[in-house]
Formats: C-alpha cells, structure tokens, sequence
C-alpha cells in the first residue's frame, strides 16, 4: 500500500467519518462475495452514456488490451438486463459519472499463484462530470474491481438508464485465499468448449480465479496429446475431444479474466482410457487400472504429456491425481506381481513409488505439484514438500497437512461437492477452510480451497444450474474477509439471492436457493424469494 | 409452392435425383468408441428432399458470402452469416491451405423483409465441390425470401462438421442437393413469463436455440394471474403487478426481442390471457378485481375493464407486428362474477348467465383486437363454449384433448395444435417418442380443412421452470415438435424409423449443447433430468 499513502490518509478519514464495517449495514449491501471493507452512501449518479475507461497514471500499458476488454465486458453485463436509452439526454438531479480512471501500478500482466488481486475503488457522490477511481496493484486486481463496480450498477425504469446507487463508495478489497477454485470434469462427460467458456464467465463474476480442469480418467480420454497421439482415442467419440488449439484458448479466455487453469492427470488411479490408444499401459486387458507401474514405457507417457502440458497450461501447479488407488490389478497380473517381487514392493509402497516417480517428472517440468489427499495420508513424510495436498474426503485433513509442514486446498466432499445435490448452499457458505487451525504459521499453508463439480450426472445441459448458485457461497467464504463473513447463513440469504438473479440476468442458469443443487423451483415466483 | 421453374438450382436438382438413403439402425461400436451410423442424415428437421454423395468438401475458415439475384445483400443474411460462421469455426482451423469450399453465394429473389405468417421459408441449398464446367460451384443458397435464406444457413451450418483429425472444417457425403419448404406455416414454442420472469438474455437465448430446429413463432404468454411484468404506457400501473421492480420488461425491452427474434425468421405473438388469468391485473389497478377477496376474472360489468383492455391492446400493437394475437380465453371460473353482488346484479339487469357473460367478455376483446388489425387467437375452451359466436377469423388454439382440433377446421375455423398429453413442455413425462410421433392432422382428411391446420405448438408452462432451467426442460423435445412441423410426414412418421429418429435426435441434442444450449439428454424417463451416468453424448 505504500504507494497510495495519500489516498489511504484520505481513506482512512472517509471511514472514520461514516464509520461503515461490511458487517454492520450487511442488509443494505448487494454486492457478492462481500469485500474487505466497504463505505457507501446514499445518493445516485448518473453512468454517462458514453461512460469511458481513463488509463492516465498507469504503469500498466495494457497492450495484450486485458484492461480494455474487461471494461467493455462489464459495460456489456451492466446493459444486458434492458434495454438501455442511448439517446436519452438526462437533465436531473444526480452528477454523471464520466469515466472510470483506472490506475494500475505494475506493468507486468503475469498471472500466477499469488498475483495481487487487491483493488481499491472510490465512486464519489460529487463531480462535475464525477469520476470513479479504480487503483490496483495488478491488472487482474482491477478486474475484479470492475467486477465490484459492476454490481453497483442499476436499470433506472423511469428514465431507461444506468444509475450507479449508494453514492458515494469507498471499498478496500483483497482476497482471504489466494486459491478459489472451481473443478470441471471433462472425462465422466465431455463438455462443449462453449460451455466450458461460460462457465468461466460465470467464474468471474464470483472471483473465483482456478479453473481446476480435470481432463481425464477412467472414462474417457478426451485432449489431444501431440506426444502420444493415440491417447485421445480414448475419447468418447470423433468429436468429443480437444485440440491442443481448444485448450489453449480455454487457458487464454480464463487467463484474461484473471482465471487460471490447472490441469490434472489422475494417476495411477483413474486412467483406464490411456489405454484406448496404447494398451500396454494397462495391466492386461481385463485388468485395466491403475497404469502398469512395471512399465517404463508409462512414465514416458507420463513424461511426454507433461511435457506438452508445460506449453499450454503455464499454471505453476499441476494435479496429478492419485487418489481411489486400487492394485489390486497389480497384484493380480502376473507379469507385475513379479516386477513388485524383484523390487520388494507390496501394493501400498508401489503406489508410493509410482507417484513419487510422477511427482519427479512434474517436477523436472517446472510444475509443483497438487495431490489429492490419500497420498498424504499414506505416505505424507515422503511428498515432495513443494506437494499441495487436496484435501477431498472429509474435514480435519487440512489440520493434519499443516501441521506436517505441507500446503492444503481444502475441498471436503461433505461440504465442497456440487455433484452432491442435498448439500444446501448454507453448508457450503459455512465451511471453514481454518477450521481447528490456529496457529498462523499453519494457517498460511491452507491457500485456499475448490468447490469440486464431478460429471457423473453433469453435461452440458445441467451444469451451470448445479454450480450455481452454491459455488458463489463458497466463493464468499474463500474471498470474504473471515469477520466479515456471516456467522449465520441465513443474514445473507437475500444477498446471495440477489446475485442468483444477477447471474439469472447476465443468461447463466443459476438455480434458486431453496432446495439443494439443480433443484427446479417448485412453484410460480419471483426470483429474489426462491 | 408456387413453381418457380427460374430457379437456377431446382433445375439442376433433376439432374441429380440420388435415391433417399433407407434408415439403417446400427451402432458400432469400436473399444467403447461411439461411431456414428453414417447411412443417417444428421439434419434436423430432416429436409424435405436431398440428395448426397461421397465427397468430402474441405471449408475455408474465411468464408466469403457473395450475394446475387435481386437482393444487394439484406443486414438480415449478412448478420446471420456472421453468426452461422462463428458457430462453424469455434474450434479454429488451419488457415493458408487449400479449401474446396471458399465461398458461401446466397440469391435471394425477393427483397421484402416482411415476416408474417406464410412467409416463403423454402430455400435451395446445393454443395459441391467447384470445377470449370460447373454453373454454380461450392456452396449456394437460393430462396424467394431472406426467411428461407436463413432456413438453407442453418442447414448448411448443420452439414460443416469440425474434423479432430485434420481440424479443418469438412462437409461429408458432399455433392448435396437439397431442397426445402416446411410442411406447416406456424410452428411456435410458448413461453410463459408470469410465472417466472425471464431476463431478456435468456429470452434470446432460446430465440437463438428456436432458429437451429426452425421453429419460427415465440408464443410470449406475458402475463398471467402471478404476475403482470411488462410496461404498458397507457395503464402505467399495470406492471405494479410484477413480481418485483426489477422483474420488468419495458416497451423498449419487447422492441428489442422482437427485433432478435425477427433477425432470426422468428415472429412473436403476444398474449393477454383474459378474463381468466388476469388477477395480477388488478396490483396496479384494483377496479379491475370484481372485488378485493375475489380477483378473477376481470370484472365483466365495467367499461373500465374494456377501456384497459384496449389500452394494453393499442400499446402493444406498437411493439408486436404479427398478424396473431392470442386473447386466452382459457380456464375461465365465473365464480367471481355470481358471488360479487355489484357483478350479479350487472348480470341480472343484462340477462345473462355467468356462461353467456364468459361469451360476451371473449367477443368484446376480439372485437378490440379486431379493430387493431389484429387476428384473434384463443384458447379452445372459447371454441368448445360457443363456437358459432365467434369470429370465424379467429385461430382455435388447441390444448385439452386430442380431436379439438378437427372439430375446429371442420367448422371453417383455422385451427394451432398443442395437444397436453404431448406438446406441453412442463409435462416432465412425456417421452421424446410420444412428442415426436404425434400427428396435428390426426383424423382431418379433407384437403381444404388440412390447409386450416396452421401448424402446432410447444408449451413451455413456467410455473416450475426459471432461468435455471427452462431451456433443458424446452430441449430436446421441443426440436422433435420441431421436425414434426417442418418435415414431410411420410419421411418421420413410420415407427420402423424410430430408431434411426432417436439416433438423429441423439445428434441433434448434442449440436445443441455444442453450441452453448442446455439440451438434456434424450431418454430420460422424466424431462430435464440429469444424464443417469457417464457416457457420450451420443448415446443420452
């Protein structure tokens, strides 16, 4: 912050005057996920017709047009829900809102682990014309104040235009965990490329900021792997797949919406399709899974797809999987039995083996490495300890990791599973990722955590209403700062409703509230009560 | 169709004349590799006569549109040519090589863009690979009207086919030949925004998924007892009645989907669902109420209630141009009326029963919209209470029964299938079979009645279907309604190609959901329920 000390002096006045905390006028509020801090007012501006983005005072240049984009994107989403009077010539009392001067102090637009993702935004009440300040450390920072500003944006009935509400607005934000993920997976059913960047739209609007693609398993194999081209024959069908070209722009779209992609093999566990196009890597061919582990040949697959993997997906972490191992294929193959036997391995230490050799190779790509979390619980004292453990199976594991000196995502299938449709989005507001961990040292090691969409039941059809809107109450928990949070679910409910009919309005498929996850409203309503 | 013996490409289809392929059932399958039966014809809806060869056509990801014939190049094609070329080249393609297809040529005869009921939706579309001695080479469009344009656009967007080997996007089984024509004019999908609100992005949405199955009439059921979401200037407090302040749509808001769904071939035709389904009517203006604890329907015994009426009417003209206009009609309780004592009393000084007051209210509006150049369109009950009071302009809209609407032709009305028991959408029940094998001419032998059966009609009823979940309830069976209503019925009507349907509309389900639309899987017991496991597409 020591570059905006003048501001901040500003600030920090502004907060003494109006003495606002988020908590304290919660009920007023409409924006989602709540940010660090919030002031507002309660007079109106007038978003000018030809509101437009300022840069002056940036370092950032903008030239991959991230910032631009972002800015025409948010005009977009502020007009969609009507029709929108552009030659309406507005004579009233409210100051119009000119422009937004957008101020972004690094050059750099890198988007890694960690990218600084704070902004600050000043909407006066005031101005003549008025103008909104947007400052940010990064690109990707100002992005979601975009977002922020976004939601406090409305349709004026009367006079057909954009009103900005609640004037003036002073919001400090900044994430609680840098990690807020969603899984998709596209190996139980495929999904359409436009799907997929829909999906990531509707991220955004949520600041949620991993896409945790989880490419493959035993299903179906369905990306192209340049190395092994036989490998998407795997795939459901001709068509069901991806080209190297498709998953670099699913990569592209996200990254330009400060969205990054992490990838994952699961392996040994969940790779019966790998063998579609190479059958040598199954045990035999009515044993199938997990990969032969007696064969170097798999750890050249391995080694090639990671390989490619490393030209597209640019993420510093990789998933490798390597949860739900069952050798018993191993240990039932004879010519495996025997490799077990020569190398004095029983099931539970080659498992062991087989991912440390994985994690190796990622490694020597430049990945660190994501493993779900039977891995720890098996042999955690020999993970890499640049391994994040992914935690999956129940709570309390995160606890464990941390205190073992290792990173934790925590994704607890009770709370954090949108494939589990009884789970209500109460529980997933209500899971705390720190829960049990005290100590600040450990506490820093939870980087975040990943509402987990699995596609035995999803296709294209009913994604997004699974998703949402239980995915935006986790997003909440991972970006609200934890006193700012709701103890009670319930104080948020018409919040959260409010931004199901956002998202509703902005064409997402966002499901009510009551009921669990795609539940069809049950009777006639209004969108904000159901 | 009139003949049009000047057509270029109609006179070079009788020089081809390939045999229609036979509907084979087989799916092979190779590992667990889904393979598609290749002796199908993934067209939906089935045109009405093709023919095809071996060839593979290689297409340009800069595809050009050339324009000739009397038409410069309507905004209407071009901007549908934009779109079409979007969904074709998602995936991206190799550029600088050789293509066999560069050049996309549209004729279009006729430069009226109006879109009314009838409009000429046929369209030519020829593909081949281009050499010397062809008259016309690569891929042509020829049609009377920039409506049938958009029709060949779709088709020919439904045989570009991205390969994952090469990624090049190909046309197989090139040289085609097709020509094409719907078998009924009217061809609706109703929508129903009272009981949810539908946000416009939404609304377009489905408009966009209607023009992939060739549905060309949005039924807006706007308004009904729950709540009242569209502005009205005249009566500006009609819409006090809508759920919430911001489950609004103004007058702008209708121009515009109006304006999309035109874009699109669509007509929309508005409803206003009186005397029955108005209670919502009365938030803004309680007179409307034949009392405060007694709502519905609409208070026969006061001008004012005819005077808004008309209001709403005059208004609405402004935004809706079809010729159709749907008055309702349906579900009408005359309790209100008996049990009000001001109403009873109206009744009594006029002589009438509740019945003939039902009567009196459906003829007055009619006669409003008639005034406003407008066709009625009413719900059958109208047609089963007093069928020779109304005006034999009128459109009967079936929905209760089977029958319906044979009874309706045969008294010289014209008449829109809906049968409940297959085309209501919010019937989660009805399996894509019973949807697609229904027969809107069931029973109706004369020439002259056939002619009077405009079409038919899927009911997409919101009272459990929003945002969240209407377009996976509307598809995919509203694209068999679809098929139903564009393509000849000796093509899609015999049960012995069953198979051979359910294995296209497999495909077509999953170009849907290609395309960005929420089309659930085809065999599922129940509507819009989730895929029962993994799998391909192509087999759900």
């Amino acid at each position: 912050m020591g570059k905006l000390g003048a501001q901040s002096i500003l600030f920090a006045v502004i907060v003494q005057i109006l003495v606002i905390s988020a908590a304290a006028n919660i009920k007023n509020l409409r924006i989602w996920p709540m940010p660090l801090s919030v002031s507002y007012g309660h007079r109106t501006l007038q978003l000018s017709n030809d509101f437009v983005l300022k840069t002056e005072g940036s370092k950032y240049t903008d030239a991959s047009g991230i910032l631009k984009e972002g800015f025409s994107r948010l005009l977009d989403v502020v007009k969609v829900s009507h029709v929108v009077d552009a030659n309406f010539s507005y004579v009233g009392p409210s100051p119009v809102l000119k422009a937004i001067q957008v101020v972004v102090l690094s050059p750099s637009d890198e988007l890694q682990y960690g990218v600084d993702e704070s902004y600050n935004l000043t909407i006066p009440a005031h101005g003549n014309p008025a103008y909104a300040h947007l400052t940010a450390k990064t690109v990707y920072g100002a992005l979601h104040g975009l977002q922020t500003f976004s939601q406090v944006c409305h349709f004026n009935f009367t006079t057909r235009t954009i009103e900005v509400h609640q004037v003036p607005w002073t919001i400090v934000d900044r994430p609680r965990f840098s990690y807020r993920g969603l899984l998709i997976d596209t190996s139980r059913h495929y999904l359409p490329l436009p799907v997929i960047l829909k999906v990531i739209d509707s991220m955004a609007y949520a600041k949620l900021n991993v896409l945790h693609w989880h490419i493959v398993d035993t299903q179906s194999f369905p990306l192209e792997i340049p190395s092994y081209p036989k490998l998407w024959n795997g795939a459901y069908s001709s068509s069901e797949r991806y080209t190297v070209a498709d998953a670099a722009e699913i990569v592209r779209y996200a990254r330009r919406r400060g969205i990054n992609v992490l990838a994952e093999l699961d392996i040994p566990g969940h790779a019966q399709s790998w063998g579609n196009g190479y059958p040598s890597l199954w045990p035999s061919k009515d044993c199938q899974q997990p990969l032969d582990i007696s064969n170097d040949f798999t750890f050249k697959v391995i080694d090639g797809i990671l390989s490619d993997f490393s030209k597209i997906f640019k993420y510093r972490f990789v998933h490798l999987g390597g949860d739900e191992v069952d050798t018993s294929c191993w240990t039932l193959t004879p010519r495996i039995r025997k490799w077990l036997k020569q190398n004095k391995l029983n099931g539970t230490t080659a498992y062991e083996y087989f991912v440390l050799r994985a994690q190796k190779i990622a490694l020597s790509h430049g990945y660190e490495i994501i493993n779900w979390e039977e891995t720890f619980n098996n042999f955690g004292n020999k993970l890499s300890p640049k391994t994040i453990v992914h935690n999956w199976l129940g709570g309390g594991v995160a606890q464990q990791v941390t205190a073992a000196g290792l990173r934790c995502i925590v994704s607890n299938q009770d709370k954090w599973y949108l494939d589990h449709i009884d789970t209500t989005w109460q529980d997933f507001y209500s899971n705390e990722p720190l829960t049990n961990i005290t100590n600040p040292k450990q506490q820093r090691l939870v980087i975040g955590g990943e509402v987990c969409m699995w596609g035995e039941h999803i296709d294209g059809s009913n994604i997004e209403t699974t998703i949402w809107p239980r995915a935006a109450a986790a997003a909440e928990r991972l970006w609200t700062a934890y006193d700012n949070l709701a103890k009670n679910p319930s104080q948020v409910t018409r919040r959260l409703a409010h931004f199901r009919c956002l998202l509703n309005q902005r064409g997402v498929a966002s499901g009510p509230l009551t009921g669990g996850g795609r539940a069809a409203p049950e009777d006639p309503g209004s969108c904000y009560q159901q | 169709m009139s003949s049009n013996s000047q057509f270029l490409l109609k006179t070079l289809f009788l020089l081809f004349i390939f045999p229609l392929v036979n509907a084979r059932s087989i799916k092979s399958t190779l590992h667990k590799t889904t393979e598609l039966d290749e002796s199908l014809t993934y067209l939906w809806p089935l045109p009405s006569q093709f023919t095809f060869g071996n060839d593979t056509l290689t297409v340009d990801p800069n595809l050009s549109i050339v324009f000739t014939g009397n038409v410069g190049g309507s905004v209407i094609v071009k901007e549908a040519f934009e779109r079409y070329k979007k969904i074709i080249f998602k995936h991206g393609s190799k550029s600088g090589d050789f293509f066999d297809v560069t050049q996309l040529t549209v004729i279009v005869h006729s430069d009226n863009d109006e879109l009314q009921l009838g409009v000429d939706e046929s369209y030519s579309l020829l593909v081949t690979k281009s050499n010397e001695h062809s008259i016309i080479g690569e891929v042509s469009i020829e049609a009377n009207s920039i409506y049938g344009a958009l029709r060949g656009l779709e088709t020919m967007s439904q045989l570009c086919i991205f390969d994952y080997g090469v990624k090049t996007v190909q046309i197989h089984k090139a040289p085609w030949f097709i020509q094409d024509k719907p078998r009924f004019a009217y061809r609706g999908l109703l929508l129903d925004t009272s009981r949810h609100y539908l946000p416009i992005e939404i609304i377009k949405q489905i408009i966009e998924s209607m023009s992939y199955t060739k549905l060309n009439v949005l039924h807006w059921h706007i308004i009904d007892e729950e709540s009242f979401p569209l502005e009205v200037p005249s009566y500006p407090n009609l819409w006090k009645g809508s759920y919430t302040k911001w489950e609004r749509y103004t007058v702008e808001d209708a121009y515009e989907i109006v304006d999309f769904a035109k874009m699109r071939g669509i007509n929309v035709m508005a409803e206003v669902d009186v005397p029955g389904h108005a209670e919502s009517w009365g938030a803004g203006y309680p007179d409307l109420w034949p009392s405060p604890s007694c709502k519905e329907p609409l208070d026969v015994s006061k001008n004012y209630t005819f005077d808004v009426i008309a209001g709403i009417l005059a208004d609405m003209r402004k935004i809706f141009p079809f010729e159709f206009f749907h008055l309702g009609g349906d579900e009408v309780n005359t309790t209100c009326w008996t049990t009000t004592p001001h109403i009873k009393q109206w009744l009594q000084d006029h002589n009438m029963t509740s019945k003939d007051a039902y009567e009196y209210f459906v003829l007055r509006a009619q006669e409003i919209a008639i005034s406003h150049n407008w066709t009625p369109v009413n719900w059958e009950e109208t047609f089963n209470t007093f069928p020779s009071k109304l005006n034999p302009q009128t459109v009967v809209h079936n929905w209760l029964r089977g029958g319906v609407c044979q009874e309706a032709v045969a008294k010289g009305f014209r008449c829109i299938y809906s049968n409940q028991g297959f085309w209501y959408l919010d019937h989660l029940d009805v399996p894509w079979d019973k949807v697609y094998y229904t027969e809107p001419l069931e029973g109706i032998k004369s020439i002259s009645e056939q002619k009077l059966l405009l079409g038919g009609e899927a009911c997409m009823w919101g009272e459990t279907a929003d945002a969240s979940d209407v377009q996976q309830t509307i598809w995919p069976r509203a694209a068999a309604v679809a098929e139903r209503l564009w393509s000849d019925k000796e093509a899609t009507s015999s049960t012995n190609t069953t198979s051979a349907a359910l294995q296209r509309l497999e495909y077509f389900r999953c170009l849907l959901t290609r395309r960005g639309v929420p089309a659930a899987p085809v065999t599922n017991f129940y509507a819009r329920r989730p895929p029962l496991g993994p799998g391909s597409c192509y087999e759900q």
